[in-house]
């Protein structure tokens, strides 16, 4: 019974020492504004950081953006070129990669959604294809050196295609399960109580709802792959003054960019940073499309 | 039988109906039938008759068994590995749950209509030419008039006819829920099962779908199951009990909620349990 | 209106043949079966390929500082050093930073701040890594050289053991530069996990906790985190993998090194950066380019290890 005149009311017990309580509440205040602004820091920095590099990207490289940059091809420096073949390379190698790659990311999808699900078999199918959605893009291209470029004697269109086939197909069977396991099991019955097999049920009912989803991941792998330059560099390498073929050497922005980067001459770098102005918009815009595609969708 | 003639009887407010006078031949003739869930049985024993034309109604508490069987009359089962049948469920001198039946025909002779309202994400057009397209080739004139006829007897021809073209996903609940009901009748099944058909809906949608049940049982052989006895009582000519996996009684829908024979249906009818 | 249902044509037995069924289950085992022989031969024709480095060398290869292209001696010790050092580095600083920007978004920032801002730090996810290499080259690293190394030397001059770390040469280039660029290319990726995960935490428990007077910040460190412990430890481990494996924008800003350097801002190689800048002098068939078939391998060890790590504890897990 030595509680002091601070007992709250006539609740019993050991007293509440009222100046102890405020200081520490003043404290724990304290803190929790202290960490509250250092995480406002961080975010800004993060913002920072992505301003920096958009505004170094339209500044340094839209400064260098004439319409010589499109109609022009990659030539020696001090010679005006332009980006054109480099651009037409992307284009097509991404867009053949991605021809590749979709179809077989969309058949493992499909079977570990629809006919695998959780047996051992799908189990190890799922983690080899995350192993390959994080696997170093560099070792993708040095493997694809050792079987499609050191056979055949020379770098080649096609590899660099190949090479970007195998980046997009874990993304493709990520997204394609992910998306198909969304569909809920009364919509498909509806289509087997109707008669449907099992593969027109897939076919003509699942990949039809999940559509979008679907479409959401193959642009995004379209995005990853459009940047990437280091598969690129053991496969097709580059051409420094034509497009090339898929059977030889086929220049590519991101090469390109790579070898006028590191380069002495600055007419040279000035086309480096106009062509990651243009990776950059092109990415990111890809990247935007794709989300609110998902969103509309939902 | 005969006692149910005329009988009209009241159950909670509703007039039960009096059922047909003779007994249609029976379309589908189950004996036997053992149901499992892996080791689990979730139906002993069943043995029950479904009349030509007529409407029967199945009821009993939740995890009966009562949607268990309707799904084994359109080997629903078969998707899923670890659920099997054993028996004889009789169809047109064929059994079907005979591992040589083909499904998939099986399945247009015997649609289902299931709780949830299943739109595909398509147009109301294609909803309805899809079920028909995989066991029919129609000309396009064909394929119109089969569309048209449908959503009629679906009792929703009038509300769409303007809009065939749009979205099935822009429909209502109850005016989905009569779009799945046109589909199954577009294949032109013998056997239209509704697996607790209105339950996800509104009481008006569920009112039109009851008077739609009515008038498509001049053509088809229906099986309803549902958790609500005034709808059974509505609806159904004949009605089957299930309790615990056993169908417990079945009689023509006067007598089973008027006077029912077993103890255990009194008992679930008046509210004591389920 | 009776229309007769006209049924396919079937076979005597009633059975119609379908064949669309066992084609298409062949073709999606066929693709599934496809990638597993994928990752089998990458990993087969790394090995393989760096073989003869493998025979050369032994296991001293691992532990070997020698990279010595005329002599035709190699090791993968600065390499391997140099991949570690960048990543964990890099980690140390992108996991405070990712955190505070996912702490912002799930519990501080206001309802209308949350997309924009969260989809901007993803954007940095999204930037491509060569971009990530010239923005580093071009305008990190002259600041690196002009104020911030020059800065942490004077300011470690004179004390034991961290002098020599923070030593050398200012020239912007090298290890720490190179650990920084990584920290951000990583960053979205670490803080997209975390603010899913504390999504996740029910919001009973933080209701609780507030309801006895905890701050927002208590309520964090008491019941989110370590309720979302082993999924943010996930988390950080994919952010390293993500680090271990990265070529263009460490290859920029590196420097290039064929020396294990004291000195955080002495110059060095990862095995990624390594692969990238001798690749092209190395010729078919030749002992240099079996080494960096040899380093490759080592990479994706490493990776995979870390992978198979991060996965296991990202795994949904029955809560209690």
């Amino acid at each position: 019974m030595s509680a002091t005149t601070a007992t709250a009311g006539s609740v019993p017990g050991p007293a509440k020492n009222q100046k102890i309580s405020l200081a520490l509440g003043r404290r724990r205040h304290r803190t929790n504004l202290i960490i509250k602004a250092l995480c406002v820091l961080a975010t800004l920095i993060g913002l920072v950081l992505l301003a920096s590099i958009l505004l170094t990207l339209i500044y340094l490289g839209g400064s260098g953006l004439t319409l010589n940059v499109f109609t022009s091809v990659t030539k020696p420096p001090g010679s005006n070129g332009g980006l054109l073949n480099a651009i037409l390379g992307t284009l097509i190698q991404t867009s053949v990669g991605t021809l590749i790659g979709t179809p077989i990311g969309l058949m493992v999808g499909t079977y570990l959604a629809e006919y695998g699900r959780h047996s051992t078999l799908a189990n190890s199918i799922r983690f080899v294809s995350d192993v390959l959605l994080s696997a170093p893009s560099i070792l993708i291209g040095l493997f694809i050196y050792e079987i499609c470029v050191e056979p055949f004697g020379g770098f080649s269109g096609v590899a660099g295609c190949l090479a970007l086939a195998v980046i997009v197909i874990p993304i493709v069977v990520r997204t394609t399960e992910d998306m198909l396991q969304l569909i809920p099991p009364s919509l498909r019955e509806a289509a087997v109580a109707l008669g449907a097999p099992k593969w027109k049920m897939i076919v003509l009912i699942c990949y039809r709802a999940a559509k979008d989803g679907i479409a959401t991941g193959v642009l995004l792998a379209v995005a990853r792959i459009a940047g990437e330059t280091a598969p690129l560099l053991f496969t097709s390498l580059g051409n420094s003054s034509a497009l090339g073929s898929m059977t030889t050497p086929m220049s590519s922005l991101p090469v390109t960019i790579y070898q006028y980067a590191g380069s002495a001459f600055q007419d040279w770098v000035q086309l480096a940073w106009v062509g990651a102005l243009l990776i950059t918009i092109g990415v990111l815009a890809t990247n935007i499309l794709a989300r609110f595609a998902l969103r509309g969708g939902r | 039988m005969s006692e149910a003639q005329g009988q009209q009887g009241s159950f909670g407010g509703v007039r039960a109906r009096a059922t047909g006078v003779t007994m249609n031949e029976t379309r589908i003739a189950i004996r036997d039938l053992d149901f499992f869930y892996g080791s689990n049985r979730a139906l002993k024993n069943i043995k029950l008759d479904f009349p030509d034309k007529q409407v029967t109604g199945m009821i009993g508490p939740s995890g009966c068994g009562k949607s268990t069987l309707l799904r084994v009359l359109n080997r629903m089962y078969d998707l899923y590995p670890g659920q099997r049948a054993t028996g004889q469920v009789m169809m047109d001198g064929e059994n079907i749950i005979d591992p040589s039946m083909d499904l998939n025909s099986l399945r247009a002779r015997i649609g289902m209509v299931f709780q949830k309202p299943t739109p595909f994400p398509m147009t109301i057009y294609e909803n309805i030419a899809f079920g028909v397209k995989l066991h029919e080739k129609l000309s396009k004139a064909e394929m119109d008039e089969r569309v048209e006829w449908s959503l009629t007897r679906g009792a929703l021809w009038e509300e769409v006819k303007d809009r065939l073209n749009s979205s099935a996903m822009g429909l209502s609940g109850g005016q989905q829920q009569r779009l799945c009901i046109a589909r199954t009748i577009a294949v032109r099944p013998e056997v239209i099962l509704f697996d607790e058909p209105t339950s996800a809906l509104d009481p008006i949608s569920t009112l039109k779908i009851e008077e739609l049940i009515d008038e498509l049982k001049h053509d088809f052989t229906i099986a309803i199951v549902t958790h609500n006895m005034q709808q059974a009582a509505r609806c159904a000519d004949q009605v089957a009990f299930f309790y615990l996996g056993e169908m417990v009684e079945v009689a023509p829908a006067g007598q089973m909620f008027t006077a029912p024979r077993e103890k255990r249906t009194q008992e679930y009818i008046t509210g004591r349990f389920g | 209106m009776q229309q007769t249902v006209i049924l396919p044509m079937s076979s005597a037995g009633g059975r119609r043949i379908s064949i669309g069924d066992p084609i298409f289950a062949g073709l999606a085992f066929a693709a599934g079966f496809f990638v597993l022989l994928l990752l089998g031969s990458i990993i087969l024709s790394l090995f393989f390929g760096g073989m003869p480095a493998f025979r050369a060398f032994g296991l001293s290869f691992l532990t070997s500082a020698t990279w010595d292209p005329v002599h035709h001696v190699f090791g993968a010790a600065v390499s391997i050093y140099g991949t570690l050092l960048t990543s964990v580095l890099a980690l140390i600083f992108a996991v405070p930073l990712a955190f505070g920007i996912a702490f912002f978004l799930t519990e501080l920032a206001p309802d209308w701040m949350r997309r924009p801002v969260g989809t901007a730090v993803e954007l940095l996810a999204a930037v491509p890594s060569i971009i990530y290499g010239m923005w580093g080259f071009f305008i990190i690293v002259p600041i690196m050289s002009q104020y911030i190394e020059p800065t942490l030397i004077d300011t470690f001059d004179g004390i034991p053991v961290l002098q020599d770390l923070f030593a050398g040469p200012p020239f912007g280039t090298g290890l720490f530069t190179a650990a920084l660029i990584l920290a951000v290319m990583v960053i979205p990726f670490i803080s997209a996990t975390m603010r899913d995960v504390f999504d996740t935490v029910p919001a009973v428990y933080k209701e609780s906790a507030y309801g006895v007077g905890c701050t927002t910040w208590e309520v964090m460190r008491s019941i989110v985190l370590p309720y979302t412990r082993v999924s943010v430890v996930g988390g950080i481990m994919l952010g390293l993998g993500r680090a271990l494996g990265e070529t263009m924008a460490v290859t920029f800003v590196i420097g290039n090194s064929d020396q294990i350097s004291s000195s955080l801002f002495g110059s060095g190689n990862t095995i990624a950066s390594i692969v990238a800048l001798e690749f092209p002098e190395s010729p078919a068939g030749s002992l240099k380019l079996a080494s960096l078939l040899a380093l490759g391998f080592i990479l994706f060890v490493i990776s995979f290890i870390v992978l198979a790590i991060s996965r296991y504890l990202l795994r949904p897990r029955l809560k209690a």
